[in-house]
């Protein structure tokens, strides 16, 4: 990602606000103290803060928040967790089971990221509400990338579309009105989508009617730094996270499983070069044995993929997984030439500059050392039969190419034996781009489901086909869920409408590069093509990069940098009208003037940011599109704040509710 | 006309330090005989409160009489400000909080905060007072300490009821001479300490321990501490006032008070001037002592009450409200005979300027390097002073001075300004507020706005607020309160205010708060009162006007307005108040009335509803079944009892839970598929069961899923077992194959593998049987089965296999010269390059 233009918005206010914030918490309660740490908060916590600092405060211990008992080492125990029945009964035990013990400490639960009234409801039927003080570690947007913020809720999607529980969406209000606090008001709130629109209006109330002294400023005027926030619920487009990430970041989520910019990684790739230079060639010839194999064999260490420490990630993470290769090639011949050409450094002052390289040079081995495993890793997983079959089948699908062919293909996958993640991926993505599967297929696919998975995913089943998900239906639909909203996807039409899918031939290969369907290698993600519809409204119909291109070629002069066109200021969804409306779901677009009348309003130049927000997570695709739209113009970037990183497994695994985000155990905590 | 300043002065230490006794109000007649009673003073110039002192005796006639005991408020201008008759235990000792409340402990521990509007809360020090009984106490302004029955101590800190704690037991066998506490804010350790004169020595008791002083003084029968903690006055039972420091290391003064001519009797009470001089006051008689054993003696007519101030002592008698304060070192340095200092001149030069003497010019230029000095004093002494006219006087020559400044910052000189015309307000008798400039400064101007709004002084409240430029919240609540209450509908409807309706109100409070701008009052809290107040119309109304849906909502609730509660909590889109209620309605409905109220909410109760099986499915599961069996919901029935299932681990009764949940989908008639489902699905437990007994137990396959069984089955030599499963649950011939190859290739039963590809012509061809022996390791194994697929394939096949040669063999059979070319290109080691090469000149 080339940063010519920097972000009007910095998103690096809120983690220092983060970390001060957690620094005030645990400062609240005086001396030393024993921190017991809910597992879902560890790893955004791990993104906010080191352990030394927790420990420059007063931290001496950690402790999972697990049942069964604890023994802390000080007296004063801090509880930091998600205000959540669970983890309120297993502080109640552990209470109690000192009570009994009768040993005394003290006690503070900090709830994440706001009191609640359930965790005091449940810890006073318990009898121990008197013990403990409540208080709460307000954590909000977390950055995990200069122009990426989350609030690292995985669970996003499942509470508020298999639950019902919509705690997300007050969450996601307060966050983005602290976002405001910073930066003052949207000018414009654009969406689509039920949950979208009712986030919407949550935020348009939050702000005040008549003046009142105790608003902050900047929740009075329109910002001038922001000029939109667009919010797209996940059910807007469902088929994107469903398909197979491309891009080299995708790709890692989809073999290795990202959580919180977390990835585990065999600790070979870690450790300090080993002097072995043949050991590449074994390395290939290995490779053709399964990758899963391959990566259970030696122990794993945790790797924070964030730019900031890793110069390559940088370079590589958005690239289609075919370029990585090339790309990789390239880094390491400008390497060897930077250390041949310094090498023959002959005078003192040239060898002070490559002396000064060195370091630099020497963590860009290192990166490389690890791409490269990496992607050997990856690629010996996309040679597997199960990745091609499930590539080929979501082309077909999205081609909407002989779609009963495909049913039986995944009906072979169930056969094989293959995950379970999968198959339903690729059900999900057939009824959903055709509208439904034929009732006795689909009937006949679920049974071969249950038997060859177990009956227990009957739930799974019935959730996914529930009308709040509607992601897995009958065609025709059964009388009894007509008459609910669950109008079907225009998908055909939205293909031809918002040019989803560019040929995959040779001769189209230019156009798909350029283009954010390259993600997918040749299929536009519907949601950031949403984006464009709003933001990039020339990118929807044709290429922008093509036009510049031209553009170029006819002054005539290809030197120096192409002129980029100025971005379109924000007219909501106009000329998309149509398009829009097919989507099910409320559309959104508001004019947030503040106090000053919508007339007056200020023209500014200079660029400014549009902010995303992917109600229920995005992918690394979205993201990585993303960045793409908005390098093709001036005047405008692109904030992605989304609930949390998604990607298909994960999403099946939620649904499901079988991976509670599982505690990462291991480095965080010592 | 007006007296000067010095009329009221008296000399102290050869003449040195002057205290002066200033005339607050002449209150001839207005208070009874203070004898009669005991009596608790408010400080900064607040109100007494009066209470017959039963153990004395008075004349038949002189007082009212009454059964029960009656507490009377009356200001320092001798106004009454309310009274109230006291119906619970017998009352241990009343004091006032530092917001002007009245704090009445009786002997069961139980206590109430009166405001001066006679509303009240009402606390209790917990069941062991109540138990041993309380026998004495003492009140400060953040809370009090109480002596139990027991000999123990107890505190309450704050005044919003928190629990008593108690303070370390000082082992006492029987109650103290006296005792006195020092708040915690004028202690060292900012935690309470409390003084108990025990024999011939005083006990200081904290949280933590008890310290003798070891003292042989004693005992003393007045303990009292200074304002700022640091001094105490002790007198011992011979009559002598001895000054100590707090820590008992620094012997301050001592004191005879029998030396005191005319003075009889005990002493009364013992109390700071401030903090440097004591006043001693007996019934009949007054004397102020000096910190060197100096002596004023003051003439009052009858008996008197005083209250310490942090600047003074107010002293009030039978026919006037007084003021004792040493005289500030400004006014001294104007006022004083015969003063020379920079300020007595410009003074003197402002005088003379009046009377348009030259001697004013004269005056200025001597002083002419102290000027600014001299203007500053001038202000400083102005605020001083009682008497407006001196004040004004003060501030005049101040502003003469000021004159022949070339810079001067006019701040101070406003704002004192401001300030004096603020404190001449309240010092008015009817509002009788005695405050001085520095408790005025001690205590802020929002502290003296909360002050008078309990005195339904609305009106100078908002225009003092409005003078100083403070919000007028405050004052707009509590006025919204007062006419709340005033308007309350009475039987006889007299007075302006009774007759208005609950509209009229309500549009009178909401257009005076927009008329004000008091956009941070909330509305929640006004209506909570006319809710309290017996007008729920009233406050339904004015919740109306509540934007904040968390203020909004637990009022609702409070009303009982569950319907409407839940609603505007859904609507608020906050979570955590959708539980407040629906845990509240919880608790407080039957539980059918409580799910038709979420049942019949119908769309808009849905998140609701929700969130309530989110909540019971953690929690109360036997709720969520109730709930989803009295709405006929037969899926979310079933998938409960199936997510019980997966929890279970004995075995009948998991399938017992299964069986409930196949009973649930059967009952409804979409879900047809689902019952047929769990059907199976109890098969196949009832079979696993089965299998199990069979095997001992040493095939553990309950639970799995049908393909595992299978596969359990082909690898425990089971085969026919499998055949069978693979019949009753009509599993395809293709899913079969892949089973038993995967099984077989597990436990490395080749030859089992071999028969079972051999037994008839497979359905998914013998393709993934290369492949996944390949996969697993298996490459050896793997080759025989490549003869079989088909032959375009073959060729890449062996060579997954590792077996080069018969990948060139197979080139070399179908004719393809380009493939072994290839090959041959792509030969693993030289000898393999050397056979592929003679086989391609063989093929020539």
């Amino acid at each position: 990602m080339s940063d010519d233009e920097a972000l009007s918005v910095d998103v690096s206010i809120l983690s220092e606000r983060n970390k001060k914030a957690l620094v005030d918490a645990l400062n609240s309660v005086n001396g030393s103290k024993t921190l017991v740490l809910d597992s879902s908060i560890a790893g955004p916590l791990g993104l906010v803060t080191e352990v030394a600092l927790m420990k420059q405060h007063g931290v001496d211990k950690m402790f999972w928040l697990e049942p069964g008992p604890l023994s802390p080492s000080s007296s004063n125990v801090i509880y930091l967790c998600r205000p959540t029945i669970t983890n309120a009964k297993i502080i109640a035990e552990h209470i109690k089971r000192h009570a009994k013990e009768s040993r005394k400490f003290v006690y503070t639960a900090l709830l994440v990221p706001r009191v609640s009234t359930l965790v005091s409801q449940i810890l006073e039927e318990e009898g121990v509400l008197g013990d403990v003080s409540i208080g709460s570690y307000n954590l909000q947007f977390i950055p995990l990338a200069p122009d990426v913020i989350s609030l690292e809720n995985d669970r996003a999607l499942r509470e508020i579309w298999v639950d019902g529980d919509e705690s997300v969406l007050f969450n996601s209000m307060q966050a983005l009105t602290a976002l405001q606090r910073h930066y003052g008001l949207f000018p414009r709130i654009v969406g689509k989508g039920d949950s979208a629109a009712r986030l919407a209006r949550l935020l348009e109330r939050q702000m005040p009617k008549s003046t009142s002294t105790s608003m902050p400023e900047t929740l009075m005027n329109p910002s001038i730094t922001m000029d939109c926030l667009i919010i797209l619920d996940r059910r807007v487009d469902m088929i994107t996270p469903l398909l197979t990430q491309l891009t080299y970041e995708g790709l890692i989520d989809e073999v290795f499983n990202i959580r919180n910019s977390h990835v585990e990684v065999p600790a070979s790739l870690l450790s300090p070069p080993v002097p072995q230079t043949g050991s590449s060639s074994a390395a290939t010839a290995s490779s053709s044995s399964p990758a899963p194999v391959a990566l259970k064999k030696d122990n794993k260490k945790k790797y924070h993929l964030t730019p900031s420490t890793d110069p390559l990630l940088a370079e590589l993470k958005d690239l289609n997984f075919s370029a990585i290769g090339k790309k990789l090639n390239h880094i390491a011949r400008k390497l060897d030439e930077i250390q041949k050409t310094d090498l023959q450094a002959k005078t003192v002052t040239q060898l002070k500059d490559f002396v000064g390289k060195l370091g630099g040079i020497q963590s860009e081995h290192q990166a490389l050392r690890l791409h490269t495993g990496l992607s050997e890793l990856i690629l010996s997983y996309t040679q597997t039969e199960h990745f091609n079959k499930s590539l080929e089948i979501q082309q077909n699908l999205l081609a909407s190419y002989e779609v009963s062919a495909q049913v039986s293909a995944i009906e072979d996958l169930i056969a094989q034996e293959a995950e379970l993640q999968l198959v339903i991926r690729l059900l999900c993505l057939a009824s959903i781009t055709s509208g439904g599967i034929k009732a006795k297929t689909l009937e006949n696919l679920k049974r071969e489901i249950l038997q060859a998975y177990g009956y227990e995913y009957l739930p799974l089943l019935l959730a996914l086909s529930d009308p709040s998900l509607a992601i897995l239906l009958p065609n025709p639909l059964p009388t009894s869920l007509t008459s609910s909203a669950t109008a079907k996807y225009p998908f055909t039409s939205l293909r031809k409408s918002l040019r989803l899918l560019i040929d995959d031939s040779p001769e189209a290969l230019e156009e798909v590069e350029n283009d954010i369907s390259y993600v997918y290698s040749g299929y536009a993600p519907i949601s950031v093509r949403l984006v464009q519809c709003i933001a990039q409204k020339g990118g929807v119909l044709s290429n922008p990069a093509d036009k510049e291109k031209a553009a170029v070629d006819g002054d005539g002069s290809t030197a120096g940098p192409p002129t980029k066109v100025q971005a379109h200021p924000i007219v909501g969804w106009k000329g998309f009208e149509e398009v829009i409306t097919t989507i099910p779901g409320e559309t959104v677009d508001i004019v947030q003037s503040g106090n000053i009348p919508a007339t007056a309003k200020t023209k500014s130049e200079g660029t400014k940011t549009t902010v995303v927000f992917f109600l229920g997570g995005c992918t690394y695709t979205e993201i990585a599109a993303l960045r793409w739209v908005g390098r093709q113009n001036r005047g405008r970037k692109f904030l992605v704040a989304t609930t949390g990183i998604i990607s298909g497994a994960g999403l099946v695994e939620n649904i499901a509710n079988l991976g509670k985000p599982a505690g990462t155990k291991g480095d965080s905590i010592q | 006309m007006f007296e000067h300043p010095t009329s009221s002065w008296q000399a102290m230490q050869d003449g040195n330090v002057f205290y002066r006794r200033q005339q607050l109000y002449s209150i001839p007649g207005k208070l009874p005989n203070l004898s009669h009673y005991r009596i608790a003073g408010c400080r900064y110039g607040g109100p007494l409160a009066l209470m017959r002192d039963s153990s004395k005796m008075i004349a038949l006639g002189t007082t009212p009489l009454s059964m029960k005991p009656q507490i009377q408020i009356i200001s320092s201008a001798g106004e009454g400000i309310m009274s109230f008759s006291w119906d619970q235990g017998k009352i241990i000792r009343f004091g006032w909080t530092f917001d002007e409340k009245l704090v009445v402990l009786n002997e069961e521990g139980t206590y109430r905060l009166y405001d001066l509007q006679g509303e009240y809360q009402q606390y209790s020090l917990g069941s062991e007072a109540a138990e041993m009984g309380v026998i004495d106490a003492r009140i400060h302004e953040n809370g009090l300490v109480a002596l139990t029955g027991a000999l123990k101590l107890l505190e309450v800190k704050e005044w919003r009821g928190e629990r008593a704690l108690h303070l370390a037991n000082p082992g006492l066998s029987q109650p103290p001479h006296a005792w006195a506490v020092i708040p915690p804010d004028s202690t060292i350790s900012r935690h309470v300490e409390v003084l108990l004169s025990v024999e011939s020595t005083i006990y200081t008791v904290d949280s933590l321990e008890t310290v003798d002083q070891l003292l042989a003084r004693g005992p003393f029968i007045q303990v009292s501490p200074s304002p700022n903690g640091k001094s105490l006055a002790l007198l011992t039972f011979s009559g002598l006032l001895w000054v100590v420091s707090t820590d008992f290391q620094r012997n301050m003064a001592e004191f005879d008070t029998k030396s005191v001519i005319g003075a009889d009797g005990p002493v009364c009470q013992v109390e700071w001037c401030s903090n440097d001089a004591i006043l001693v006051i007996w019934e009949n008689a007054v004397s102020l002592i000096g910190p060197f054993g100096d002596r004023l003696d003051y003439i009052y007519p009858g008996s008197t009450f005083a209250i310490t101030e942090i600047d003074g002592v107010r002293i009030i008698g039978p026919d006037s409200c007084d003021f004792i304060q040493k005289v500030p070192a400004s006014t001294l340095s104007i006022f004083r005979p015969g003063s020379t200092s920079p300020s007595a001149i410009l003074f003197d030069a402002w005088d003379s300027f009046n009377q348009r003497s030259p001697k004013a010019d004269e005056s200025i230029r001597s002083i002419r390097p102290d000027l600014a000095k001299a203007v500053d004093e001038c202000i400083d002494a102005a605020c001083q002073e009682w008497e407006p006219y001196w004040q004004r006087q003060l501030l005049s020559a101040a502003k003469f001075g000021r004159g022949f400044l070339d810079i001067f910052n006019p701040t101070e000189f406003v704002n004192m300004g401001q300030t004096l015309k603020v404190l001449n307000a309240v010092r008015f008798h009817e509002v009788g507020l005695p405050l001085t400039y520095a408790q005025y400064v001690h205590t802020s101007s929002s502290y003296l706005i909360e002050r008078l709004t309990p005195r339904n002084l609305h009106l100078l409240a908002l225009r003092i607020s409005n003078y100083l430029s403070l919000k007028p919240d405050t004052v707009l609540r509590h006025w919204a309160t007062a006419k709340i209450l005033k308007s309350k509908p009475t039987a006889t409807g007299s007075g302006q205010d009774a007759e208005l309706g609950d509209d009229e109100v309500c549009r009178i409070i909401v257009d005076k708060f927009q008329q004000l701008g008091g956009a941070d009052v909330s509305y929640a809290e006004i209506a909570k009162r006319a809710w309290e107040a017996g007008r729920t119309n009233l406050a339904t109304k004015l919740l109306d006007h509540e934007t904040k849906a968390s203020d909004q909502v637990p009022l609702l609730l409070a009303m009982k307005e569950d319907r409407l509660a839940l609603l505007k909590a859904v609507d608020s889109g906050d979570t955590d108040l959708v539980y407040q209620v629906l845990l509240d309605l919880h608790k407080r409905l039957p539980l059918g009335d409580f799910f038709r109220l979420i049942e019949d909410g119908g769309p808009k109760l849905t998140s609701a509803s929700k969130l309530l099986q989110v909540y019971a499915r953690e929690q109360n599961r036997e709720m969520l079944r109730d709930f989803y069996y009295s709405d006929d919901r037969r899926v979310e029935s079933a998938v409960l009892s199936l997510d019980e299932a997966s929890r279970m681990t004995d075995q009948s009764a998991k399938v017992m839970a299964v069986k409930a949940a196949q009973k649930f989908f059967s009952e409804d008639k979409d879900r047809a598929f689902e019952a047929k489902m769990m059907d199976e699905s109890v098969r196949l437990l009832t079979l696993q069961e089965q299998l199990e007994k069979e095997t001992d137990g040493k095939v553990p396959v309950f639970g799995l899923c049908v393909n595992e069984t299978i596969k359990k089955c082909c690898m425990n030599d089971m085969s026919k077992r499998a055949d069978k499963i693979k019949a009753d649950f009509k599993v395809p011939d293709k899913r079969f194959w892949y089973l038993k190859l995967h099984a077989l290739t597990e436990i490395r039963d080749f030859q089992g593998l071999e028969a079972f590809a051999k037994s008839k012509r497979s359905p998914i061809g013998y393709e993934p049987f290369v492949r996944y022996l390949v996969s697993k390791g298996h490459s050896k194994e793997a080759i025989q089965y490549v003869a079989r697929c088909d032959s375009p394939k073959r060729m890449d096949l062996y060579i997954e296999c590792g077996e080069w040669r018969m990948a060139g063999k197979e080139c070399k059979e179908r004719g393809d010269k380009a493939k072994l070319d290839e090959l041959r290109k792509r030969a693993p080691n030289s000898l393999i390059a050397r056979e592929l090469d003679q086989m391609a000149t063989s093929m020539k």
